[in-house]
C-alpha cells in the first residue's frame, strides 16, 4: 500500500506528474498574489479601526466616494483576473490536447464501490465496450465479438503504470458519478454514467504506491472506495504485463 | 441623487392599504417627526392568533422567520458537530447521545457511514434552505423592507403569512425524513443523480422523496417571497424615496428577490423530474432509459449559482448599512456598490458551470464558464474596497454589530480570495470537492452571511424588541466567534491542499490521509468550541428580551425611516407617510449640529445654508 505522508503536513503532497507541475505553478502564483491582497487589506482594515476610532467631538469625513480610485479598484482586479484566466486556459488546453500515439491506454470503469481497470494487452488496442451492453455477467459492457478486445484483461481496484509513459485513460462509470482522483497527479475527473471520458492523460515523473481515491459522494460505501496505483519501472511493468498474458506456453505445447 | 426615471411615489398603494382598513388613524397632517404609537391600535386588537401564528403584519411575520430559522440554527449545527465528531474520531463512540439512536444509524454508539452521509447531507440542507435565506432573507426582509421604505406593510400582506407558513411546512418536512424507514436523504445538499433517483443506490428513497418535497415546499415560500418584496419596494415607496435613496439593505434585497424568483423554479422543476426518477420510473437523469445525470447538475447549478449571491447580497446590504452608521459616514460609492450588486445578480446567472469543470461536461464550455467566473469576481473586488473607503477617515464606534461587520469584511476577503484558486480551472483539478473547498464556502457562509446576520440581529434588536442586548456578552461573543471560527476553518484550507476529499466518514482508512488525523482532531475540538459560543447569544438574546434596557427609538443614531418609530411600532408602522428628502447615509454632513441626518428630516433654510457653505468651504 502506499506509504503515508511525512512531509510537510500544512502543505500540498508532492507532484509526481508533469501536468501537475504546470498547475502547481498558477498555484503558487495566486497564493502568493492572494497572500499580498490578504495581507495589505487586513493591515488597512485594521489600521482604519485603530487611526479611526471614535474620539469624542470628531466629525467623520463627509465623502461619498471617489470615482478616481472606483475606476482604478474596478480595471485593475479585471486585468489580474482576466491575466489569470489566460493563462489558466492556456494551461487547461494544453491537458486536452490529444494524447501522444505511444500513450498506454487503460479503461477505468467505476461501480459502488470500486475500480474495473481494462488493460489492452500485447495488441495495444482495447476492444469496444457499449454501456448499453452492461450486465451483471457482463460489468464492463464488452463487445464479445471484437478481435482487439481477446487480449484484453481487468484488474480490480488495482492499477499497474510504468513511469515516464503517457497514460491515457477512458473513464466510465456503471452506476452513479464517481470520481477518479490522484492528489499528487493533481487530477481529478468525475466518472460518470451513460458517457466515455476519453480527455484525460498524464505523465508520472518517480515510481512508487499511491492512492486512487473516490471523490463524489457515490453511497454508503463511497468513503473507503479506493483502489493501488502503482508507478513501476518500465521492466517491472513489462514483467507484471506478463502475468496477464491470456495464452501462456504451456497450453500452446497440449495443443501440438 | 434621484435620477427621474427611477423615482417613484407610492400613493395608490397607501389608498389600497386605507381601504383594508389595517391602517386605522386618520393620516395627520403636520409635519412633525416625533414618532408616535399608533394610538387606534387597542380599538382593532387582533386575538393572539392573528397577531402571533397567522399574523399578517410583516413585522410579526419577520420576527416569526426569526424565531424559526434560529431554532433550525442549533438543529444544523448540531447536525455540523455531529459531522465533525466522525471525522475528528471515527469509530470512536459518541459520547452521551450515542445512546439515543437506534440501528442501523448508530450501532454500538458508533456513526455509521450512511448515517454521516445523512448527516452532512441534513446540515446543509437545513442551513442554506432553513436558516441562511429565511434569516436574511425572511427575517430581515420581512422586518424591515416596509420600514425601510417607509410603507404601511407589504405588498401583499396575506400572501406573506402563506409565505412564513409554506416554509414552516418546509422545515417540518426536512425534520420528519430523519424518522422515516431508511433515514433521510444522503445524497448530499446537491442531490447529484443517478445517486439521488434510484432508490437501489442511495437506500432512502422516502427521506430522498421528502427531501425533494422540502425543498420544492420551500421553493414555494421563497418564490411568494420574492414577489412580494419586488412588488412592495418598486410600488410602495414613500414619496421622495427613489430608487437610488434606498439603503444597500433594501437594494440588496430587491436584487435578492429577482435572483429568487428566476432561479428557485427551476430547481423546483428539477425537483420534481428527480420525484419522478425516483418513485416511478422516468430517466431524465438516467442514462438507462435516455436521460443524462449531467442535466440534473445543470439544472442544479443554474439554481445553485445564484443561490450562492442570494446568500450572500442581503449580507452585503446589512454590512453596508452598519459600517456606515458606526463609521459615521457616507458609503464610499454608493452607486457603485448598487452596481456592483445589479451586475453580481446578472453574472450570476451565466456562471454555474464552473461547479462543473470536472464534471465531464464539454471542455469548450469549462473555458467561458471560467472567463465568466473571473468577471463576477470583480463586482465582489469592488466591493470589499468601497466597504473600506467606508471605514477610512471615519468615527468608528465600535458596537457589538460594528465588530460583526468589521468580521464579516475580514472573512469576506478571505473567502473571496480563496475563491480564486477554485476559479483557475488547472489549479481546480488539484482542490475541487477537497476540504479546501469545504473552507471557502464556510468563509462566506459563515464568516459572511452569518456575521452578517449577527451584526443585523445586534443592529436592529432595539427596533424588533424595544429593548437592548448586553453589549457586553455581545462583543464576548463576537470575539469568541470570530476566534474559534477561525481556528475551525482555516486549517481546511490546509487539509484540502493536503488532498484530503469532502463527504467521506472516515479519512484515516487512506494511507496519504492518515497523518492529516491530527489536524482533523484539532478541528472538531475547535468547531465544538465555536458551537458552545454561540449560545452566549441565544442566552443574551433571550435573557434581553426578558430583562433587557428599554431602547430608544434611535439608540445609534442611524438615518434610516426605522428609527423614527418608537416601539412598539403598530400595525400599519407610520402614523403618516414620512416624505423622504436625504439618502440612506447622510452621516457627518458638514455644518449640521448632529452628526447624523435622518432621510425624512427636512432641513429649514438656515441650516441649508450652513450646510452649503460648509460644503462649499470642504471643498
Amino acid at each position: 500500500m502506499a506509504a503515508a505522508r511525512t512531509d510537510n503536513l500544512w502543505w500540498l503532497p508532492p507532484v509526481i506528474t508533469t501536468r501537475g507541475q504546470e498547475a502547481d505553478k498558477i498555484f503558487y502564483f495566486i497564493f502568493w498574489l492572494t497572500t499580498v491582497v490578504f495581507i495589505v487589506t487586513q493591515i488597512l482594515l485594521i489600521y482604519y479601526c485603530v487611526k479611526y476610532r471614535y474620539r469624542k467631538g470628531k466629525k467623520a469625513v463627509y465623502s461619498h466616494g471617489n470615482n478616481k480610485f472606483e475606476i482604478i479598484w474596478t480595471i485593475t482586479p479585471t486585468l489580474i483576473f482576466f491575466g489569470l484566466f489566460f493563462w489558466s486556459n492556456h494551461v487547461w488546453k494544453e491537458f486536452h490536447e490529444t494524447p501522444p500515439a505511444d500513450a498506454i491506454t487503460i479503461e477505468v470503469t467505476a461501480e459502488q464501490y470500486g475500480f474495473n481497470m481494462r488493460y489492452p494487452g500485447p495488441d495495444g488496442i482495447l476492444g469496444k465496450a457499449e454501456d448499453s451492453s452492461m450486465s451483471k455477467d457482463n460489468k464492463l459492457g464488452l463487445d464479445a465479438n471484437d478481435p482487439a478486445g481477446k487480449d484484453d484483461f481487468t484488474t480490480y481496484n488495482d492499477m499497474t503504470i510504468p513511469v515516464g509513459k503517457p497514460i491515457h485513460l477512458l473513464i466510465r462509470s456503471r452506476d452513479v458519478i464517481h470520481a477518479f482522483y490522484v492528489p499528487v497527479f493533481r487530477l481529478y475527473q468525475d466518472m460518470v454514467p451513460g458517457r466515455t471520458i476519453n480527455w484525460v492523460w498524464f505523465v508520472t515523473t518517480e515510481v512508487g504506491n499511491h492512492e486512487l481515491a473516490c471523490n463524489q459522494l457515490c453511497g454508503k460505501g463511497h468513503y473507503n472506495m479506493k483502489a493501488k496505483i502503482s508507478i513501476v519501472t518500465e521492466d517491472e511493468y513489462k514483467k507484471w504485463l506478463q502475468g496477464f498474458l491470456p495464452e501462456p506456453q504451456p497450453v500452446v505445447m497440449i495443443k501440438q | 441623487m434621484a435620477s427621474g426615471i427611477f423615482t417613484r411615489t407610492a400613493t395608490g398603494s397607501h389608498d389600497q392599504t386605507v381601504k383594508r382598513g389595517i391602517f386605522m388613524s386618520s393620516i395627520a397632517t403636520t409635519e412633525s417627526h416625533t414618532p408616535q404609537p399608533d394610538a387606534s391600535h387597542g380599538e382593532h386588537k387582533l386575538g393572539f392568533f392573528r397577531t402571533y401564528i397567522f399574523s399578517t403584519d410583516h413585522k410579526m411575520i419577520g420576527l416569526q422567520y426569526l424565531f424559526t430559522s434560529l431554532f433550525f440554527l442549533l438543529i444544523g449545527g448540531f447536525l455540523a458537530l455531529l459531522v465533525r465528531w466522525q471525522i475528528g474520531f471515527p469509530n470512536t463512540p459518541l459520547p452521551i447521545l450515542g445512546q439515543f439512536l437506534r440501528e442501523p444509524y448508530v450501532i454500538d454508539a458508533i456513526i455509521q457511514p450512511a448515517f454521516y452521509n445523512m448527516l452532512f447531507t441534513m446540515h446543509a440542507t437545513i442551513m442554506v434552505f432553513l436558516v441562511i435565506m429565511p434569516l436574511l432573507i425572511g427575517a430581515f426582509g420581512n422586518f424591515l423592507i416596509p420600514l425601510h421604505i417607509g410603507a404601511k406593510d407589504m405588498a401583499f400582506p396575506v400572501l406573506n403569512g402563506v409565505s412564513y407558513w409554506l416554509y414552516f411546512v418546509s422545515g417540518a418536512i426536512m425534520l420528519s425524513s430523519f424518522f422515516v424507514t431508511g433515514g433521510s436523504a444522503n445524497s448530499g445538499w446537491t442531490a447529484y443523480a443517478p445517486l439521488s433517483a434510484v432508490a437501489t443506490y442511495n437506500l432512502t428513497q422516502q427521506g430522498q422523496s421528502l427531501w425533494i418535497l422540502g425543498i420544492f415546499v420551500n421553493g414555494l415560500a421563497s418564490i411568494a417571497g420574492a414577489i412580494n418584496y419586488i412588488t412592495t419596494i418598486l410600488l410602495m415607496r414613500a414619496p421622495g424615496l427613489g430608487l437610488f435613496k434606498m439603503s444597500l439593505t433594501v437594494w440588496s434585497l430587491f436584487v435578492t428577490s429577482v435572483l429568487l424568483l428566476l432561479a428557485v423554479p427551476v430547481l423546483s422543476a428539477a425537483g420534481c423530474m428527480l420525484y419522478f426518477d425516483l418513485n416511478y420510473g422516468t430517466s431524465f437523469f438516467l442514462p438507462q432509459g435516455g436521460g443524462d445525470p449531467l442535466l440534473w447538475q445543470h439544472l442544479f447549478w443554474f439554481f445553485g449559482h445564484p443561490e450562492v449571491y442570494i446568500m450572500i447580497l442581503p449580507a452585503m446590504g446589512i454590512v453596508s448599512d452598519v459600517l456606515a452608521a458606526f463609521a459615521r459616514k457616507p458609503i464610499f460609492g454608493y452607486k457603485a456598490m448598487v452596481y456592483a450588486m445589479v451586475l453580481i445578480g446578472l453574472l450570476g446567472f451565466i456562471v454555474w458551470g464552473h461547479h462543473m469543470f470536472v464534471s465531464g461536461m464539454s471542455l469548450v464550455l469549462s473555458e467561458w464558464f471560467a472567463a465568466s467566473t473571473m468577471l463576477i469576481a470583480v463586482p465582489s473586488a469592488i466591493k470589499v474596497f468601497n466597504w473600506l473607503g467606508t471605514i477610512w477617515g471615519g468615527n468608528i464606534r465600535f458596537n457589538t454589530p460594528m465588530l460583526f461587520a468589521l468580521g464579516f469584511v475580514s472573512m469576506f476577503i478571505i473567502g473571496g480570495l480563496s475563491g480564486i484558486f477554485l476559479a483557475s480551472t488547472p489549479v481546480d483539478l488539484f482542490v475541487h470537492h477537497t476540504y479546501f473547498v469545504v473552507a471557502h464556502f464556510h468563509y462566506v457562509l459563515f464568516g459572511g452571511s452569518m456575521f452578517a446576520m449577527y451584526s443585523g440581529v445586534y443592529f436592529w434588536y432595539p427596533k424588533m424588541f424595544g429593548k437592548m442586548f448586553d453589549e457586553t456578552l455581545g462583543k464576548i461573543h463576537f470575539w469568541l466567534t470570530l476566534i474559534f471560527f477561525n481556528l475551525t476553518f482555516f486549517p481546511m484550507h490546509n487539509l484540502g491542499l493536503g488532498g484530503m476529499m469532502r463527504r467521506i466518514a472516515d479519512p484515516t482508512v487512506y494511507e496519504h490521509l492518515r497523518n492529516l488525523q491530527p489536524i482533523n482532531q484539532f478541528v472538531t475540538l475547535a468547531a465544538m468550541g465555536l458551537g458552545l459560543v454561540q449560545l452566549i447569544f441565544f442566552y443574551n438574546f433571550f435573557r434581553s428580551l426578558l430583562k433587557g434596557k428599554p431602547a430608544e427609538p434611535n439608540p445609534w443614531q442611524a438615518t434610516t425611516l426605522e428609527w423614527t418609530l418608537s416601539h412598539p411600532i403598530g400595525h400599519g408602522n407610520f402614523q403618516k407617510i414620512p416624505t423622504v428628502y436625504h439618502g440612506p447615509y447622510e452621516y457627518s454632513v458638514p455644518g449640521l449640529e448632529k452628526d447624523f441626518l435622518p432621510q425624512d428630516q427636512k432641513l429649514d433654510e438656515e441650516e441649508t445654508v450652513k450646510m452649503t457653505k460648509a460644503l462649499a468651504a470642504a471643498h
